[in-house]
């Protein structure tokens, strides 16, 4: 009995480590149309509390490749690696070092979060891999020195900005209670918009709050302060038991919030009767006008059995979609070299935006839409840029 | 396992016999040849067959498809209402007769496994023999990362090595001194943050007014942990063991909470982004620790392999016999004149500097924000203290290596989303068939075995809590 | 905006979620009580009770409209009853599979630990299988307007409901291990198992009890919870950390300083997330029970099912 217990450790200890490093994906070049195959891969929150975010980005991610890959017009298919790093900068590094191993990877799509992406992309630039990220906000990204970052969605700087002149010009607000979640997305957009906001001579009062299910004294404390409007910086879950609150106890002011909660489950998880009438800014599209977005809500609840879009859906699938259309320019020379020189040059009328890129790896003029709940549905209201000169 | 068994003399047949005579209350004591038809249909036997069949559902459910609110039977009832579940009804049926008729496969496993295991043994109670497995081992370690695909090797440093040195650390205070510390991941917080403040201008808004290399801030971080767990030691040390889990715990959630609120100090959520890696400008060597990840594994394994060594004299010490001491009877220990209270201290205060040591080595390694010292982490930590053995070195490092090799190894197994599933099913697994860790100690199981022969009261940690004797 | 003005808002506030800490703390409380063990995987119990409740108060739930009346009791009691037996179920299955087999073999008590964040981590993430990972929102079962005005706080009809439900399981589990001749055996396991064993108790039956009655009470401050906010497969966590602290500021074992406890924290997060950045009122909240716990090392109420219950 005494002996045992080591030998089995070493026992275990090997079969790990022997499994660990046996791991390596198998596949074929060619698939059964004999097209050939490339492969992309993604990284994102797979696991964890915000894991939805992630499956909405990696649906995304599938619904463009299904919809590639059925298209004839394509001389190719795509395949599709999955990398989790859980949104932490823990294992945002072996996740990215996972799509660097496997050789057939030529792009990938992610990293999600700000955090897993400053951890993840010295090791990216570094294998000169290309990688996009469909929901990294954070401003600094594009300043750190990465080579090989590019983002389909606007840093929080321009949303921050749009979203102060929405407030002042068009609301006539004149006190802004501006709440964060204390998340990195939520703080670095209320930190994009609070300055804004001052600089236009309004009221700001600043709070965060940690994710959580009970906004009722949160809420007393709100109503306290009498602000004309409330902006929230952080994801739609919250949001809505935020509004849930706010409304029981009877708060008249207006809410308003950005992309993150940009979600139809908004809706769903608020009740419309709380949600009617709440503003949503975001640097996204208009979803409503366009009928290539109605064709890919359809197509996307095709490919996921039955699931909706949701954040960073949209982008996720521009990206996936910009991709496939540089590799079709590059032809028969689709490696990860020539795909991170050709990248900076795409031009892909997307469904969220055209997705076109200055050198820096921002994306080009991004216009941010408001929207506003209207008989439970989020309803365009139009460009700030528009709304504000009209 | 139940009663205190003769080390080194396997007695499979009588457990499996009691256990059997303990779960049929009203059926017959004499022990039956378990391969006996009767046997098999014996209440505890079908009762055997109805939990296997019952896992198999279970497995069933795990492995089928994902559900939704809308339908939230639907995906267990589709799980189980396929025509896969006959494949594990099969598998529950052979695993019952796997089990029933046990008793031989069990003795032929001992027969076989006897020569290697002698051989092994007895070099390991040689004089000298430890030494000897430790170096092999030691071997292991070193070349084993070299096979490995870059993502693993990625892993050994991220997971597996910065999780060990932790391990090694929380060790001191959980198994030596036998405290409860459910906040361990402040000290390592206060380790990474402290290197941001000195070697940086840039990764956070509050910083030194000078940089320092990290290797300078290494006894830095080592005193400032470490008289962090004086300071929050001093007034708590008194409380008892459940209370002072409470109080850790919320130590630990205070500094995650501080580091993530103090935009202005530390960059808040955001993060510290920009620390300098490890370098060396010495007697003309230049090196800098870059992104690879094999450099830092060398670094860290150096570490542990010192750490473990220095331990390993601690333990033998006065101080550590003093520690063994008060965790088996602290009163006994107090009027044997034992600083009960200045060595449960120094056990707080040496467990801190360790994590505060790793703290350097993991933000001049890689980005960092507030996440990476979240309460689930804290956890983890004392779950692989108690995975692995507490209170034994070699234990706790076993016991990151397999807990974080499982995470990664699931990675490609499995739905990263579904991952936690099965990783939750292996601890609950491990602990019910191995309870005292993959390697324990020696000392600790002993008093384990007192304690439950009611020779003395162990500690809080080792006790078996009241009514397991059933 | 000053503090006084909404001092009594933020009491009300305070006490609702409170009520809510204190019911789960109840579970804690009374498992340490008998086995001086903490039960970390308690959380997951109250996550599956407050699903089971609120798909069955869903499925019953007329379509249009928000129903008054007799019909909001019907659906309040059954999504009561039914979590409550979600929360039982959930608690019977975890003592079997993670804690009874850990007890036959005399593991130590922090192995326990370790099999409880299993499980948990197991029924966490199979329940976001299930489930699905959204947050799940359960339709108004009753017109939630302002029963009556005290000192200007509006007092509404969703927190009289979880007061008057509190309370009465709280009432009850009191006189269950006061006045029963279940409660004697709780109390004599609690005290010394040992004896107990000697005294024709059985023990078992009395750990299986205890976990059910935690159970129960737990689903059923699940529902409430869910009825209140939403419930998600990751809801447990946060609740759990805060129930537990709740236990110790009362003092662990002992089922009135629970209920104590999980007011308290209810007040001093509500308090002090007003006083301060919201953000810190955990902290603020952490530092309240350090200091407590300075000045009474063993709770509010001193600690022991067996002798202040």
């Amino acid at each position: 009995m005494g002996r045992r217990p080591i030998l089995g450790a070493i026992a275990l200890a090997t079969a790990v480590t022997l499994s660990a490093a046996a791991c390596g994906s198998s596949g074929d070049d060619t698939s059964s149309s004999g097209k050939k195959t490339i492969t992309i891969g993604f990284q994102g929150v797979l696991s964890g509390d915000n894991q939805q975010l992630g499956l909405n980005a990696l649906y995304g991610v599938k619904t463009a490749i299904a919809e590639v890959n059925a298209d004839a017009s394509y001389p190719f298919e795509l395949k599709l690696v999955e990398s989790d790093d859980a949104g932490s900068p823990d294992q945002g590094p072996t996740a990215a070092q996972k799509l660097i191993d496997n050789k057939k990877v030529v792009a990938v799509v992610g990293p999600m979060f700000s955090g897993a992406t400053k951890a993840s992309e010295p090791a990216y630039s570094q294998a000169g891999l290309l990688s996009v990220s469909p929901s990294a906000t954070n401003p600094a990204l594009t300043t750190l020195g990465f080579t090989s970052f590019y983002r389909v969605i606007a840093p929080d700087t321009v949303q921050g900005k749009a979203a102060a002149d929405y407030l002042a010009d068009v609301l006539k607000a004149k006190k802004v209670y501006s709440l964060d979640d204390k998340s990195e997305y939520g703080t670095g957009l209320s930190g994009a918009l609070e300055p804004e906001l001052k600089a236009k001579g309004i009221e700001v009062i600043h709070d965060g709050i940690n994710p959580t299910k009970d906004y009722q004294s949160e809420a007393t404390k709100i109503i306290a302060a009498k602000p004309d409007v409330l902006y929230y910086s952080g994801y739609y879950a919250e949001l809505a038991l935020l509004t849930k609150a706010l409304k029981d106890k009877g708060f008249t002011g207006k809410i308003a919030s950005g992309d993150g909660s940009n979600d139809p489950q908004y809706v769903a998880q608020a009740g419309a009767t709380a949600a009617e009438g709440v503003y949503l800014t975001c640097p996204c599209g208009d979803a409503n006008s366009d009928p290539k977005a109605a064709a890919f809500v359809e197509s996307f609840k095709k490919v996921n059995n039955g699931a909706k879009p949701g954040t960073y859906s949209g982008e996720a699938y521009d990206a996936t979609k910009a991709l496939a259309t540089v590799f079709k320019q590059l032809g028969d020379d689709v490696n990860r070299e020539s795909v991170l020189k050709a990248f900076p040059g795409v031009n892909y009328a997307g469904i969220t935006k055209t997705v076109s890129f200055e050198s820096n790896g921002e994306v080009k003029g991004s216009n941010v839409y408001v929207y506003q709940v209207k008989n439970g549905a989020i309803t365009v209201l139009g460009n700030i840029a528009d709304l504000i000169k009209a | 396992m139940t009663g205190p068994n003769v080390p080194g003399q396997p007695a499979p047949r009588s457990s499996t016999s009691t256990r059997e005579g303990r779960e049929g209350p009203g059926g017959p004591r004499r022990v039956r040849p378990s391969w006996h038809p009767a046997g098999l249909r014996s209440p505890a036997r079908l009762r055997q067959l109805g939990v296997l069949v019952l896992l198999g559902l279970l497995a069933a459910v795990v492995t089928g498809p994902t559900g939704n609110s809308d339908h939230p039977l639907r995906a267990a009832w589709d799980s189980i209402a396929d025509p896969r579940i006959v494949l594990f009804l099969v598998i529950a049926v052979v695993l019952w007769l796997i089990v029933a008729l046990g008793g031989q496969l069990r003795t032929l496993a001992v027969r076989w496994t006897t020569p290697v295991r002698e051989p092994v043994g007895a070099a390991y109670g040689r004089r000298g023999g430890p030494i000897a497995l430790n170096l092999a081992l030691l071997a292991v370690a070193i070349i084993a990362p070299m096979l490995f695909s870059t993502a693993a090797q990625q892993w050994m440093v991220d997971g597996v090595g910065i999780y060990a040195l932790l391990a090694l650390g929380l060790n001191v205070v959980v198994g030596y001194a036998g405290l409860l510390d459910l906040g361990y991941i402040a000290f390592f917080a206060i380790g990474a943050y402290t290197t941001a403040y000195f070697t940086s201008q840039t990764a956070m808004p509050w910083h030194a007014p000078f940089t320092l290399n990290p290797f300078f801030v290494f006894p830095i971080a080592l005193l400032l942990a470490a008289l962090a767990g004086v300071v929050l030691g001093a007034p708590t040390l008194r409380l008892r063991g459940d209370y002072l889990a409470i109080v850790t715990l919320g130590f630990g959630e205070i500094i995650h909470l501080l580091a993530n609120n103090a935009d202005g100090v530390t960059n808040g959520a955001r993060g510290a982004f920009g620390v300098p890696h490890l370098s060396i400008h010495l007697l003309g060597i230049d090196y800098t620790w870059g992104i690879d990840p094999l450099p830092y594994y060398y670094l860290l394994l150096a570490i542990i392999v010192i750490v473990m060594i220095a331990f390993g004299r601690l333990e033998r010490s006065r101080i550590g016999r003093s520690w063994a001491a008060i965790r088996e009877d602290e009163i006994a220990a107090e009027a044997t004149g034992v600083a009960t209270l200045r060595l449960k201290l120094l056990a707080f205060a040496i467990g801190a500097s360790v994590s505060g040591f790793a703290g350097v080595l993991f933000a001049s390694k890689q980005f960092f924000n507030p996440q990476s010292f979240s309460l689930q982490a804290s956890f983890f930590i004392v779950a692989v203290v108690i995975f692995g053995g507490m209170g034994s070195r070699l234990g706790v490092v076993v016991g990151a290596v397999v807990l974080q090799g499982l995470t990664f190894y699931l990675r490609d197994l499995v739905a990263p989303a579904d991952r936690y599933i099965y990783f939750g099913a292996v601890i609950v697994t491990m602990m019910i068939f191995r309870p005292q860790g993959l390697v324990p100690s020696r000392r600790r199981r002993r008093e384990i075995e007192l304690s439950e022969a009611g020779v003395g009261a162990a500690d809080a940690l080792g006790a078996a809590p009241t009514g397991a004797r059933p | 905006m000053g503090f006084f003005d909404q001092f009594w808002q933020l009491t009300i506030d305070g006490l609702m979620v409170g009520s809510l800490y204190a019911v789960i703390a109840l579970g804690y409380t009374l498992v340490y009580g008998v086995l001086q063990l903490i039960n970390f995987a308690h959380s997951e119990v109250f996550m599956l009770g407050s699903f089971g409740g609120l798909f069955a108060a869903r499925a019953l739930l007329p379509d249009g409209g928000v129903p008054g009346g007799f019909q909001s009791v019907y659906l309040v009691a059954v999504g009561l009853a039914v979590g409550a037996l979600c929360g039982a179920l959930a608690a019977f299955t975890l003592e079997r599979v993670a804690y009874r087999p850990l007890r036959r073999r005399s593991a130590p008590r922090l192995a326990y630990l370790i099999s409880a964040i299993g499980a948990s981590l197991f029924a966490v993430n199979l329940a976001g299988k299930e489930f699905g990972r959204q947050n799940v929102d359960l339709p108004d079962l009753f017109h939630n307007d302002t029963v009556f005005t005290l000192f200007g706080a509006d007092v509404s009809t969703q927190s009289l409901v979880i007061f008057a439900v509190a309370i009465a399981m709280l009432v009850g589990l009191d006189r269950l291990v006061a006045g029963t001749r279940l409660g004697q055996g709780i109390r004599a396991v609690a005290q010394d198992a040992d004896t107990a064993v000697l005294m024709g108790v059985n023990v078992e039956r009395i750990i299986i009890v205890t976990f059910v009655v935690g159970g129960l009470l737990a689903g059923a401050g699940g529902f409430l919870y869910a009825m209140t906010f939403n419930a998600s497969y990751s809801m447990g966590f946060v609740p759990g950390v805060k129930a537990f602290t709740a236990a110790v500021l009362g003092g662990i074992g002992n089922v009135r300083g629970a209920m104590l406890g999980g007011l308290l924290l209810g007040l001093v997060e509500s308090y002090g997330g007003y006083l301060f950045q919201a953000s810190y009122k955990d902290v603020i909240a952490f530092l309240v029970l350090v200091a407590i716990l300075m000045i009474r090392p063993s709770g509010l109420l001193g600690e022991r099912l067996g002798r202040a219950a």
